[in-house]
């Protein structure tokens, strides 16, 4: 059954159609990876899904209820989280911090009971810090110790990306938008990853829709790969069918589109 | 994961090929432990609670009447404690907030003038304190909250004239109010009299004992204060806090982790002005007055050097921030103190910066021997050049070392602070020796303009001090005294 | 009737120098998304220029030169003066903090504009300073003019507007005709690109200072032939140019001068016809509607959020 349903969404900035009549559906579970090259509108997608960026046309469904139009924030706490492809972490806050801020969404404890500290208020504070312990122990002891109430800024470009998934897990999502997590990683980093998001479905159980240029991440995460091209899907299906459709080929390496002008 | 103590984990090698991430963080590790008995001193003073140092402070605060028996000192510390509380509000907008506020002390304002409403023969209305103080404390939340409203989508700038404009607006109102709409609602320029002190029941928490000031209101400011911190700092370890420094340090980030950034920055507006009028509330009843021109750009850039001094976001800095700029500003009223304090922070600051180089030193020495020396120069030419009185403290040292002319020429004063501004520049400007050679002058340039120009007039001159310390601050430090190193990649 | 054409005098009169201290907001905006608090203080100078300008040429009553080189040297004056405050400004109270968190410079001006103009009070004292342009050449510039019906438009009036809007024509000129002006707008565009595609920066910035407080100090001058001028007009005078370049969208050349003109209108009808007092509250009830229903302002462009 889809989790997401994403029905012949539009949206242009000026004259420019970034994406056009996009049909995407998500099942509960999957892992579903983007791909297409540099402006195909992948990170739009993206934006337009969590909220940030409104459709000119089309539904975007989650649990068959319409998310258009929502705030981000009421679209997070539905049950959509994301990544971003830029690193958008609270830098000057500690990383159990990061981790912490992100439960705000299903947590209840209000101002007048933080100012008195009431057991109820208390009791929730255990359990999100108990939360961020949790979805940080996820990656091993790279996010761990010492580097809990260390600012983020201090952490390596790998530690951000892993920080930064460790984050969108803790608002508790049911699907989970991955932009480019492999990007700027090496090669050991890079298969690490590929590993943790299969684990992420595993032990997490969330549903996942990931943008990635890395064919290898994609070839070994995927359960289903879509393609795009200007705002357009071009090819759906598994990774083997996709990487070898003639259209894909030629959106990245534009050698048939050169040869028919 | 068993291993959740946040000290003193080993991170070991995972496999081979680990490349520049784990290499980083096993210097990352090196650096955060400090060593040697000195590290140690400083980890044992970091690991003190906060809880501790707020009853330290208090504990010593309250013990000042005890030796002070002055009632101005004993005022002066009451309005110390009054910044401290305004410091705290506006920590919470600007620190964590991270939101331009140039209406705060518009807030102030309007809790004076509502207790001031609330509590006089203005209306005829005496309502009891414990009604009065938390009725104002709601209205100046609400109005924050009013305020925050049209500007709440908006960037900073957007949001700092829509503020700076509601503190002028309210200027207007109060001058104007005493013929609105044919009612005298505000008094107009000469305020509410005879506003009621703080009443229990019949008992009156009078503001004068004798004639001078009474240092019950001292120690009211001071429990307000103490329970105003630990609310904020309890919000501020609550997942409210978090909310507002996750979306001050990246907004559609916080909105996408399912933070409502309007909301927060709606809340945190509201808390600020919410502290400001309860200030307010105090700042009336021990006055017994309020007027219109309290409230206004001065007393603004005052808060805001306070914070910016101590360290936005640091509720212990914006306190230290309000302990050291309020007194300050107090002090350089008095000429004879002011030169005191000018020469303190010369030698302070020439002795503070020769740790790093032993050429200040030598620059020190020179200049004060190139003082001497131009003193009796223009002494043997015309002795009316160095026949200007000094005064009060420092006299007799700066005697025979700054010129003073006996009568000070129209062209002087300008030229003189003009040049001083134009030689300050040029030293920020060139390197090495020159840089040296240039101080001397600008240091004796700087002792005669004190001690001709600004001494003459303490008014402008106390808050020149205080915009360049807000210049300066920006520039070179502008997490203040105790905030926290912060970094923005943009 | 009457009252009307008076008060559209007044408006243009009074929005013509709001529009150009709005400019002077607005090209700084635009190049370096700063608003400039100081900018009401460097308009205040500006008028003091004008001043001192004035008295050593003889004071209105005996002026040594002719009348139209005395108003002149005295526009003049002030805006190569205001210039070079300006560039002053901007080099050390600015130009360190550009990669600095976006509240850091904000902070810095509010402290640059406290720091001019109490360094003003200290030098020149509190009092109101009035150029007395009515012992100029006979009353000459208040009786000379024209009338539409009954209503006498001053030749004053006349000069303000028109040289007001001379300078914004010449503005407008230099920042679309010029190459410094072309790299200003490619600046205010993108500064990053603009810095890759060989502009200048630093030089662009400058320029962009040197031209908003030219104005500034022109304004400063045209203003204070009719009104007396003290050291803390800078705060609410700022405050009024700042509020018209939002209106009129910030960034916006075209916007500064109609969000001026606005200002002008608003401030001089509600002056008119309903209170004198409270104006303000009028143009602060018309700032909220901006904000509220048209936030870029008349003439700004929405920006597209980028991710």
């Amino acid at each position: 059954m889809a989790i997401l349903d994403i029905n012949g969404v539009s949206l242009s900035f000026g004259g420019l159609k970034v994406v056009d009549g996009l049909d995407l559906h998500v099942n509960e579970g999957e892992i579903v990876s983007v791909i297409g090259p540099n402006g195909a509108g992948k990170t739009t997608l993206f934006n337009l899904i969590t909220g940030i960026y409104r459709p000119d046309e089309g539904d975007i469904t989650l649990d068959d209820q319409s998310i258009v139009g929502l705030q981000p924030h009421v679209i997070s706490q539905r049950g959509v989280s994301r990544t971003f492809q830029t690193l958008r972490l609270f830098l000057n806050m500690s990383v159990k911090e990061n981790v912490m801020a992100a439960a705000y969404g299903h947590t209840r404890a209000g101002v007048f009971r933080s100012m008195l500290r009431t057991p109820g208020m208390r009791r929730e504070e255990r359990e999100i810090e108990r939360l961020a312990q949790e979805r940080l122990a996820f990656f091993g002891k790279r996010l761990m110790g010492y580097r809990w109430d260390q600012p983020a800024y201090s952490l390596s470009y790998a530690n951000r990306r892993r920080l930064e998934i460790a984050r969108a897990t803790a608002t508790n999502p049911r699907i989970l938008l991955l932009d480019e997590p492999a990007a700027g990683m090496n090669p050991s980093e890079t298969h690490e990853i590929t590993e943790l998001i299969g684990e992420l479905r595993t032990e997490g159980g969330y549903t996942i829709l990931v943008i990635e240029h890395d064919m290898h991440v994609v070839e070994g995460i995927s359960d289903r790969v879509v393609a795009l091209d200007h705002g357009v899907k071009i090819a759906e299906g598994s990774f083997d069918a996709v990487a070898t459709n003639a259209k894909v080929v030629e959106a990245y390496l534009g050698l048939q589109t050169a040869a028919t002008k | 994961m068993s291993d959740s103590t946040p000290h003193g984990s080993h991170v070991p090698a995972e496999g081979p090929a680990v490349g520049q991430d784990e290499w980083v963080a096993r210097h990352a590790e090196q650096r955060f432990m400090p060593g040697g008995p000195l590290g140690a001193l400083e980890d044992r003073i970091r690991r003190v609670p906060w809880w501790a140092w707020l009853i330290l402070f208090l504990a010593a605060a309250s013990t000042l009447p005890v030796f002070e028996h002055s009632g101005y000192v004993r005022y002066v510390a009451f309005s110390t404690v009054l910044y401290m509380l305004l410091a705290l509000g506006l920590n919470v907008v600007v620190g964590w907030g991270g939101l331009l506020d140039l209406g705060y002390v518009a807030f102030y304002g309007i809790g004076a003038y509502a207790y001031a409403m609330l509590d006089s023969d203005k209306f005829g209305i005496h309502l009891p304190t414990i009604v009065s103080v938390p009725l104002v404390v709601a209205i100046g939340a609400i109005g924050g909250f009013l305020l925050g409203l049209p500007s709440r989508r908006l960037t900073g700038d957007y949001l700092a004239i829509v503020t700076l404009f509601f503190l002028q607006l309210f200027q207007t109102i109060t001058t104007n109010g005493d013929a609105a709409f044919g009612h005298n609602l505000t008094g107009g320029p000469n305020g509410i009299l005879n506003v009621d002190p703080f009443h229990l029941g019949k008992h009156d928490l009078v503001v004068q004992h004798e004639g001078i000031f009474a240092v019950s209101y001292f120690y009211v400011a001071l429990a307000v204060f103490a329970v105003v911190f630990v609310a904020l700092r309890f919000v501020n370890q609550s997942r409210t806090g978090r909310a507002w420094r996750s979306q001050r340090e990246d907004p559609l980030a916080a909105e996408a982790m399912g933070m409502p950034v309007n909301w927060l920055k709606l809340l945190s507006f509201s808390f600020g002005a919410a502290v400001a009028a309860l200030t307010g509330t105090l700042f009336a009843a021990q006055s017994a007055s309020v007027f219109p021109l309290t409230f206004y750009f001065v007393l603004l850039i005052i808060v805001y050097t306070m914070v910016i001094l101590g360290g936005s976001g640091s509720q212990a800095g914006v306190v230290a921030g309000a302990v050291i700029v309020s007194p300050l500003l107090e002090l350089l009223r008095d000429p004879g103190k002011s030169r005191v304090i000018f020469f303190l922070a010369l030698v302070g600051g020439l002795l503070l910066m020769s740790r790093r180089s032993r050429a200040l030193g030598i620059v020190a020495i020179v200049t004060l021997a190139f003082g001497f020396a131009v003193h009796e120069i223009l002494g043997a030419i015309d002795k009316s050049w160095i026949a200007g009185e000094h005064q009060g403290g420092f006299a007799g040292v700066t005697d025979h070392w700054v010129v003073a002319p006996a009568h000070m020429a129209r062209w002087i004063a300008p030229t003189s602070y003009i040049g001083l501004i134009a030689a300050v520049l040029l030293v920020t400007m060139v390197r090495g020796r020159l840089r040296l050679a240039l101080l001397v002058p600008t240091v004796y340039l700087t002792a005669f303009v004190w001690e001709n120009v600004m001494l003459a007039k303490p008014e402008p001159a106390r808050y020149i001090v205080l915009g360049v310390i807000l210049i300066a601050l920006m520039i070179l430090r502008p997490n203040g005294l105790l905030g926290e190193r912060r970094v923005e990649i943009v | 009737m009457d009252t009307f054409l008076q008060l559209t005098v007044d408006a243009l009169t009074l929005g013509s120098v709001y529009a150009l201290i709005a400019l002077g907001y607005t090209l700084v905006y635009g190049v370096l998304k700063l608003l400039n608090f100081a900018h009401g203080d460097v308009f205040m100078v500006g008028s003091f220029i004008g001043f001192g300008v004035l008295q050593l040429l003889g004071g209105t009553s005996k002026p040594v030169v002719p009348v139209w080189l005395l108003l002149v040297l005295m526009v003049l004056a002030a805006m190569v003066g205001c210039a070079v405050l300006g560039v002053v400004i901007e080099r050390f109270a600015y130009r360190p903090l550009r990669d600095a968190p976006r509240i850091a410079p904000l902070i810095s001006a509010l402290g640059v504009s406290f720091f001019l103009a109490n360094s003003m009070q200290l030098l020149f004292g509190a009092t109101p300073r009035n150029y007395n342009i009515f012992d100029l050449a006979n009353a000459s510039l208040y009786t000379k003019g024209f009338n539409v019906g009954n209503v006498h438009v001053a030749l004053l009036r006349i000069i303000t507007v028109v040289a007001a809007f001379v300078l914004m024509v010449l503005l407008w000129f230099l920042v679309n005709r010029t190459r410094t002006g072309k790299a200003m707008r490619a600046t205010s565009y993108d500064r990053e690109a603009a810095a890759m595609m060989g502009i200048d920066i630093d030089k662009v910035i400058v320029f962009t200072f040197v031209l908003g407080s030219a104005l500034a100090g022109a304004g400063g001058v045209l203003q204070s032939l009719r009104v007396p001028t003290t050291v803390a007009i800078g705060f609410v005078v700022g405050l009024k140019g700042f509020t018209a370049a939002v209106i009129g969208g910030i960034g916006s050349i075209p916007g500064a001068m109609a969000g001026g003109l606005i200002l002008g209108f608003a401030e001089s009808f509600s002056q008119g016809y309903i209170s004198t007092k409270w104006s303000d509250l009028i143009v602060f009830s018309i700032l909220i509607a901006f904000m509220i229903f048209r936030p870029q302002g008349l003439l700004g462009r929405a920006d597209i959020r980028k991710v």
